[in-house]
């Protein structure tokens, strides 16, 4: 029983020396994948969001003063009953509820493609509005893993405020499942399917139309997922929205918008801002 | 011979005198990865097999008895389904429809819903006073519609103590029924089997996201002032997790009452400190009827039904539903309106 000990004891002490990647089998070194190649999902083609929801206060300007389900604080609400569509479009800022944090709400098609093979682009019906998901210059070419590009406060990037714009600064990553580790159980790191998107730098705008705040110190938590195809064929975009926003808000924003998959782009239709 | 990890543990094991089956990549081929431990496992507990012996339970009794202790690959761990734990108290966020879940949706408000004339005409005829006969007092709500209820929600697991692997989840919350989703990969029972408030429901894993089928629901509501939902319809779930919020798109099909699919996306955060409290309803004469009376509107004699569009400064015709107002394209027929109703005139 000693020997079976002592043996025990010698190969124990071999494994935990393997390098992972030994015990799993040598694999190549090949050059980082780019995002483009390794997209868990096709997320690029026409979609239209379909309004079953918040439908009061997406397919209609709601009232001023009307801002039930969103977390104001008293700022917050002080602010949303200045509201002022007229003031807006006078200063040329008739966008200001077509931003990064309220764009995804607004009714209309929405079409992605990918700008180059490190850049998602989003192009919106409303508003006629554009954003870029770069994926992150500190995750490598392979874009997933964490968000690195952050700023003192740990939570979105670097804040630029003389480059802020109503779609923001916005970096991507592919969200990967599992953490690995451990000598049993821990199953490797897998892509989970999700697009996750941290946008910051954005102007001050509007949660809706009638003026319910934003302000430009927002963190804007997006996650995107494809699914289906169902047993009817449709596939889905589903976009969970998370804004945090210090100034205007007691507490996290959460939404999540469906779009729809589209054949082609037959019925897109840009049209302009509105500030009512 | 590359040096596995398995080759060391059977190493290992040969030194302790246990014995090691080591997965040949002929057999993972031939087999799920969950067929391993499937071959250890004995049929899954009682509660679950309903029908007939489940594929696991099957695998069981075909493979040969195995003789090991130690059973690991790392090719079988990564193989394994994609998936995560749901598992915890998740507090519902009111931030979409706040007025329509919590303190309920007002008569004739069909915004948005895909509904057809005959739903319409249900809930053009319907009694908010019909909660208070007793077969209604106590009823919970649906699988399809619980998401949307104002209630706290608990997500956990049943395993299997012997396989680890995650047989059903279970979702229950405030004024609803234990609902469980098989992950074991049993079929859906006959048509004709009972339909409940719950329904049947099975799941499976499409990379992180738990994708659920439900039949077999009893007729319920899509929304609470009367749209009905029949007991032909079926429910397509996506549970997403994005760190600590809960994300469940719900799509229902109703060949009696839809002309399209019914999408709604939900969110719930997680809460550690929640605790589902129990609901011991109580059946009570809350109001004083003669026997058999049921609270209704004769079809055209419902004078309540356009007060939401009146207050709110919206079209009728907007308010009565259809699938053609989900669609963006529907704000260029209603033209640029600014609602009149805000929330404190309730």
């Amino acid at each position: 029983m000693t020997s079976a000990v002592a043996a025990f004891a010698i190969a124990a002490g071999v494994v935990a020396a393997m390098p992972l990647a030994a015990q799993r089998g040598q694999r190549g070194q090949q050059p980082p994948a780019l995002p483009r190649a390794i997209a868990p999902r096709d997320f690029t083609g026409y979609w239209v969001s379909i309004v079953t929801e918040d439908w009061r206060w997406r397919m209609v300007t709601p009232a001023k003063g009307d801002y039930d389900s969103v977390p104001l604080n008293a700022e917050g609400r002080r602010t949303a009953d200045t509201w002022d569509p007229k003031r807006d479009e006078a200063a040329g800022e008739q966008c200001r509820s077509y931003g990064a944090p309220a764009i995804m709400r607004v009714p209309g098609r929405i079409h992605i493609t990918w700008e180059n093979d490190t850049t998602l682009r989003i192009d919106t019906e409303a508003g006629t509005q554009t954003r870029l998901l770069r994926f992150g210059s500190n995750t490598g070419r392979t874009g997933v893993g964490p968000v690195s590009d952050r700023g003192p406060t740990g939570v979105g990037p670097v804040s630029d405020p003389d480059n802020a714009s109503w779609q923001g600064r916005s970096v991507a990553q592919w969200e990967l499942s599992g953490r690995g580790g451990g000598m049993f159980g821990g199953s490797p790191p897998k892509p989970s399917g999700a697009l996750k998107v941290v946008t910051t730098n954005l102007k001050a705008g509007y949660l809706r139309k009638n003026g319910v705040p934003y302000s430009a110190n927002t963190v804007l938590t997006e996650y995107v997922n494809v699914l289906g195809p169902e047993d009817n064929g449709d596939i889905w975009l589903v976009v969970t929205t998370i804004v945090q926003d210090p100034q205007y808000l007691n507490g996290r924003f959460f939404t999540s918008s469906h779009f729809k998959k589209l054949p082609d782009g037959a019925a897109w239709h840009p049209d302009a801002c509105r500030a009512s | 011979m590359s040096l596995t990890r398995t080759s060391l543990l059977s190493a290992l094991a040969g030194a302790l005198t246990i014995p090691v089956i080591a997965h040949t990549p002929a057999a993972s081929a031939a087999a799920p990865p969950h067929a391993a431990s499937a071959q250890q496992s004995p049929a899954p507990s009682a509660s679950l097999v309903q029908g007939g012996p489940s594929p696991a339970a099957s695998a069981a009794q075909a493979a040969p008895q195995s003789q090991s202790l130690v059973e690991y690959d790392d090719e079988v761990q990564r193989a394994a389904p994609n998936g995560v734990d749901f598992t915890g108290e998740w507090a519902p966020r009111f931030h979409e429809d706040e007025p329509e879940r919590v303190p309920g949706p007002e008569l004739g408000d069909y915004l948005g819903i895909p509904i057809n004339d005959a739903a319409r005409m249900r809930a053009m005829t319907w009694e908010a006073s019909i909660q208070t006969l007793p077969e209604w007092q106590c009823r919970p709500h649906s699988a399809d519609y619980i998401w949307r209820g104002p209630s706290p929600l608990r997500i956990w697991k049943e395993v299997d103590p012997v396989s680890r692997q995650v047989t059903a989840w279970h979702a229950e919350w405030l004024r609803s029924v234990d609902r469980s989703i098989y992950m074991d990969g049993r079929p859906h029972p006959s048509p004709n089997a009972p339909h409940t408030w719950a329904g049947f429901s099975t799941g499976k894993w499409e990379g992180d996201v738990l994708t659920i089928k439900t039949t077999h629901l009893k007729e319920g509501y899509v929304r609470r002032n009367g749209l009905p939902r029949s007991d032909a319809a079926t429910l397509t779930e996506h549970w997403m997790l994005r760190g600590d919020v809960l994300t469940v798109a719900a799509i229902v099909n109703d060949p009696v009452y839809l002309t399209e699919p019914f999408i709604r996306t939900t969110d719930y955060e997680l809460d550690l400190h929640q605790w589902v409290p129990p609901y011991p309803c109580q059946v009570v004469e809350e109001v004083d009827r003669p026997r058999g009376v049921v609270p209704h509107s004769l079809p055209g004699t419902n004078d309540a039904a356009t007060d939401f569009a009146n207050r709110c400064g919206l079209p009728v015709e907007a308010t009565r539903g259809g699938a053609e107002t989900m669609y963006p394209d529907f704000r260029a027929r209603i033209g640029a309106i600014t609602s009149t109703c805000i929330a404190a005139q309730r």
